[in-house]
């Protein structure tokens, strides 16, 4: 057989199946365990001080992690530049819903608002899939990752000011990369379509994001490090390599070019999304239910299969393309194998969700990101059977995709984030959200939204696929017979925005309404 | 509320942590059954892109070693539908191969004429001939017009000088000649050949400007909702794509598609928009104005349909499936049959094959009798393009043919 790159990449595979298959020696050999001593130091780096809060039949298991970071003087530190990031994501979050929602109303009404070139759809919904994904995903992710990092380090977060420069910074690059594409100036392609000039200046802001985490992490003072750590410190790291190898102009052409943008595309979502709403999802469950999560050995699982598998999935976007049959085979294999890791990340979270329904009702916070943690398994399965040549065949092309990435983008860390944010703020700012019905408000809202959205657009997907492939059927049918589909789709966004409108209101409230009253009794809300 | 809850609320300062269960055995099954499957679907497709790799390096093999046959092959399926297979051609309508003085003038003519067609009268062996040769400039590549050369001057030349022509020497003349257009008839072949007999003069050909002014200013101009012929079937009516390729169709059959368009029995939404702007006088100029052009063949089998099948169906049909040769009803090689059966060579494969599909989705019901329906219904989507990809590799349809069967329309108005 002739030495080709299809067989480097095969290559690729059998490391990575060699690798698993060391990992699960290892773990069923107990080589890697946290044994006693690890769980003392955590013991002792603890504030033993506090072991008298407990009062309850755990006692054992949770004096032992226990720890409080008020008193550490840990969460003073991260407060500002959590607000900061979180308050501007917010404002991105509603901007970049309200292009959504145009886009998808054009979708149905095509001659509304055509007048101009900026309100044109291709415009329209470029914005609105830059401004949610750099503006809105990667900022309250980060957040996220600035308020937990410190926490599970026992370390006060590094350079809080530096921070503080990449959120202007990061914020001034959206604001320009979205005039940039309503102006017409783009990369022209998908992903990607902030120019370069200013993608330069997103790498400089995200520079300043990452040198505290990094220091923050060398800084820690805890021995073993807790699975959202694996997760956060992996994302942020792997992000910077895709972004700046996909951004370098001149450095891809042809297929090659088309190669790089979907391994970047589908890579933003595993290798930088996935890992904030996972990592977030394996802090805040066992957090505020109080229960640890199921098995350290599984997390490695789930981890290292994401970390061995995903960077090879996003090339199945071009099945039927001109690109060599190994590559597509290879990320067709590749997506299916993600079925491991996710099973594993199943087990963990959705274990201690089920064992303690009863903290469902009690926390809306809980709520939000259970359920984005439930919708992070259906994605991952849905996508690696999306990546089969059978049924891509069919749903490629299609908004049957759509619904797809919005399960994964929106269901799961979309959600992740709204239940991130509720958890935090009220932390973070010492006060209380003034009207806690806005809150269950906002769940039913997106929750009922996106159902209407995810299943108007999977099932018309699904006949739109059917119709194109049907060649005694004009091409027209297939758009015509998707028209209720997309008005379904139309109300369900707009549940959605209405859901984000109102998540800026308890924000707003929660900053000029609030009372300062003690917050440290809401574990819930 | 939360404070009445049986169970105890977490405490602020709970830090998770993770408990030491192993990974269910479960887990390790769906691993295993993962890798095998991924490990077997890795090897499968490096066997199939093997044995792709090796269907490739034989098929070049065959042409390589270039069988004795290929000759016999290639005219069986470019020339034997109107020379004959025995190189007789028809009386009044195909000259002969077998004792014609043109291929006794060496492979060098015979390429020139495959190159470029003949387009007026000539005499061969005493007989006279209003010739229709198409050019095969776009349909078959240089080697194989060398292999035709030889094969046909081997075969009928009554000559011992050299037959053999090599694809070099075809690539020099195909060179040389460019876009010269057909021999005019016997008159312009018998100044590159002087042992030519006495052939007729060639008429002064009037119709390049053919088409009264009005036909001509709806293919370029447009009028209103009626917009320009040409700005989707091209300048020549070469069409694209799924456009079709309207030059040399029969007049009459263009002016029943108009008409059908207009009536419905044919579905598209731009030609039925722009029928409705269209008088019948207009349509009938227009289809004496297609009828007239010649326009090499700009169509190309793209929709990697399989070439043999698609011989197989037009050349001979397939009556397993109850399906007749195409071109029992649209004449030898696929060059059609005015007034009711169009051209197929060198139509666009995209859009035959769309045609075909729309026979079965109803689209297009205006054929008599439901020959076609029935035809396509038979078909599979694969058999659909393969005949369209076939088809399309045809030279296009002989120039003069055309104005054949529109004086045939007019005679019969």
């Amino acid at each position: 057989m002739p030495l080709t790159l299809g067989l480097l990449l095969s290559l690729s595979f059998v490391v990575s199946l060699a690798a698993l298959a060391f990992l699960i020696w290892a773990i069923s050999n107990r080589q890697i365990t946290v044994d006693q001593g690890d769980a003392e130091t955590i013991f002792r780096d603890g504030e033993q001080g506090h072991i008298d809060n407990q009062g309850t039949e755990h006692g054992d298991a949770k004096m032992r992690y226990h720890f409080d970071p008020v008193r550490a003087g840990i969460d003073a530190v991260s407060a500002r530049p959590v607000i900061v990031l979180l308050g501007t994501a917010t404002v991105w979050l509603v901007l970049g819903s309200i292009f959504g929602v145009m886009a998808s109303l054009k979708l149905h009404w095509p001659d509304w608002l055509n007048q101009s070139a900026p309100l044109t759809f291709g415009r329209m919904r470029t914005l609105h899939l830059n401004l949610v994904i750099y503006g809105w995903l990667s900022l309250s992710g980060l957040a996220t990752v600035m308020w937990i990092t410190p926490r599970i380090f026992h370390v006060p977060l590094k350079s809080p000011r530096l921070v503080l420069v990449g959120a202007v910074l990061w914020n001034i690059a959206v604001a320009l990369g979205g005039l940039a594409i309503a102006s017409g100036w783009t990369d022209g392609e998908e992903w990607l379509e902030i120019p370069w000039q200013i993608d330069m200046l997103l790498a400089v802001a995200g520079a300043c994001f990452i040198a505290p985490l990094v220091r923050t992490t060398r800084a820690r003072d805890v021995h073993h490090i807790y699975v959202s750590g694996w997760y956060f410190l992996a994302a942020i790291l792997w992000f910077p390599v895709l972004f700046v190898v996909a951004n370098i102009p001149g450095l891809h052409s042809g297929v090659e070019e088309a190669t790089v943008n979907w391994w970047f595309a589908h890579n933003v979502l595993g290798l930088w999304l996935t890992p904030l709403g996972v990592g977030t999802a394996y802090y805040l469950i066992p957090k505020i239910i109080g229960r640890p999560i199921y098995s350290y050995a599984v997390s490695l699982l789930g981890f290292w299969g994401l970390a061995l598998f995903y960077s090879q999935v996003g090339i199945h976007h071009l099945i039927g393309g001109p690109v060599p049959t190994w590559v597509v085979t290879l990320s067709v294999v590749h997506s299916v194998m993600m079925f491991l890791p996710v099973i594993a990340v199943a087990i963990n979270q959705h274990v201690t969700v089920a064992q303690n329904l009863w903290a469902l009702k009690e926390s809306v916070p809980l709520r939000f990101i259970s359920f984005g943690a439930l919708m992070y398994t259906m994605a991952s399965f849905q996508g690696s059977i999306e990546a089969l040549r059978s049924v891509n065949s069919i749903t490629h092309f299609t908004h049957y995709t759509v619904a797809h990435a919005h399960l994964g983008a929106y269901a799961f860390v979309s959600l992740v984030m709204f239940g991130s944010a509720y958890y935090i703020l009220p932390r973070a700012t010492g006060r209380a959200f003034p009207w806690p019905g806005l809150l269950k408000l906002h769940f039913w809202l997106v929750v009922i939204g996106f159902g209407i959205y995810f299943f108007s657009l999977t099932i018309g997907g699904v006949l739109q696929g059917l119709s194109m492939l049907d060649a005694t059927r004009p091409f027209s049918e297939s758009v015509e017979l998707m028209k209720p589909y997309l008005e379904a789709r139309s109300v369900g966004g707009t549940l959605m925005t209405f859901g984000h409108l109102v998540f800026a209101l308890n924000l707003l409230g929660l900053a000029f309404y609030a009372s300062t009253r003690a917050q440290n009794t809401v574990a819930a809300e | 509320m939360a404070r009445k809850s049986k169970h105890s609320r977490p405490d602020e300062a709970f830090e998770p942590y993770e408990e030491h269960a192993g990974v269910p055995m479960p887990v390790n099954w769906v691993a295993i059954a993962l890798t095998i499957w991924g490990t077997a679907m890795l090897y499968d497709t490096g066997e199939s892109v093997q044995e792709s790799l090796q269907d490739r390096a034989e098929d070049s093999d065959v042409v390589a070693q270039s069988v004795p046959d290929e000759g016999t092959l290639l005219f069986g399926a470019n020339c034997a539908t109107c020379h004959q297979p025995d190189g007789r051609g028809l009386r009044d309508a195909v000259p002969p191969l077998a004792g014609s003085e043109i291929v006794a003038a060496g492979p060098d003519i015979v390429s020139r004429i495959l190159l470029r067609g003949i387009d007026g009268p000539l005499t061969v062996v005493g007989q006279d001939f209003d010739g229709h040769m198409p050019s095969f400039d776009s349909a078959l590549n240089d080697a194989e017009i060398a292999e035709l050369a030889s094969y046909v001057t081997t075969r009928w030349a009554d000559t011992t000088e050299a037959t053999a022509q090599t694809s070099e020497e075809v690539a020099s003349l195909r060179a040389e000649i460019g876009d010269r257009g057909s021999f005019g008839g016997g008159a312009e072949l018998a100044m590159m050949i002087s042992s030519l007999p006495d052939q007729p003069p060639m008429p002064a050909r009037s119709h390049v400007q053919a088409g009264d002014q009005a036909a001509r200013d709806l293919v370029f101009a447009g009028r209103d909702q009626v917009w320009s012929c040409a700005s989707c079937h091209g300048d020549l009516g070469q069409g694209d794509e799924s456009t079709p390729r309207l030059a040399g169709l029969p007049g009459a059959y263009i002016v029943k598609q108009l008409q059908n368009f207009r009536e419905g029995t044919r579905e598209n939404e731009s030609m039925q928009l722009v029928v409705q702007g269209l008088s019948d006088p207009e349509m009938t100029a227009l289809g004496a104005y297609y009828t007239d052009l010649r326009v090499p063949s700009t169509a190309r089998p793209v929709l990697s349909g399989d070439l043999k099948r698609g011989e197989q169906l037009a050349l001979q049909g397939d009556w397993s499936i109850g399906v007749p040769a195409c071109f029992t009803c649209h004449g030898p090689s696929g060059f059609g049959v005015a007034p009711n059966f169009p051209g197929l060579s060198a139509q666009h494969a995209p859009y035959l094959a769309a045609q075909l599909a729309n026979w079965v989705g109803g689209q297009r019901h205006n054929d008599a009798l439901g020959l076609m329906a029935q035809i396509s219904e038979a078909l599979s989507t694969q058999d659909r393009r393969a005949v369209a990809d076939y088809l399309a590799s045809l030279p296009p349809v002989p120039a003069g043919g055309a104005s054949m069967a529109r004086m045939e329309t007019q005679d019969d108005q």
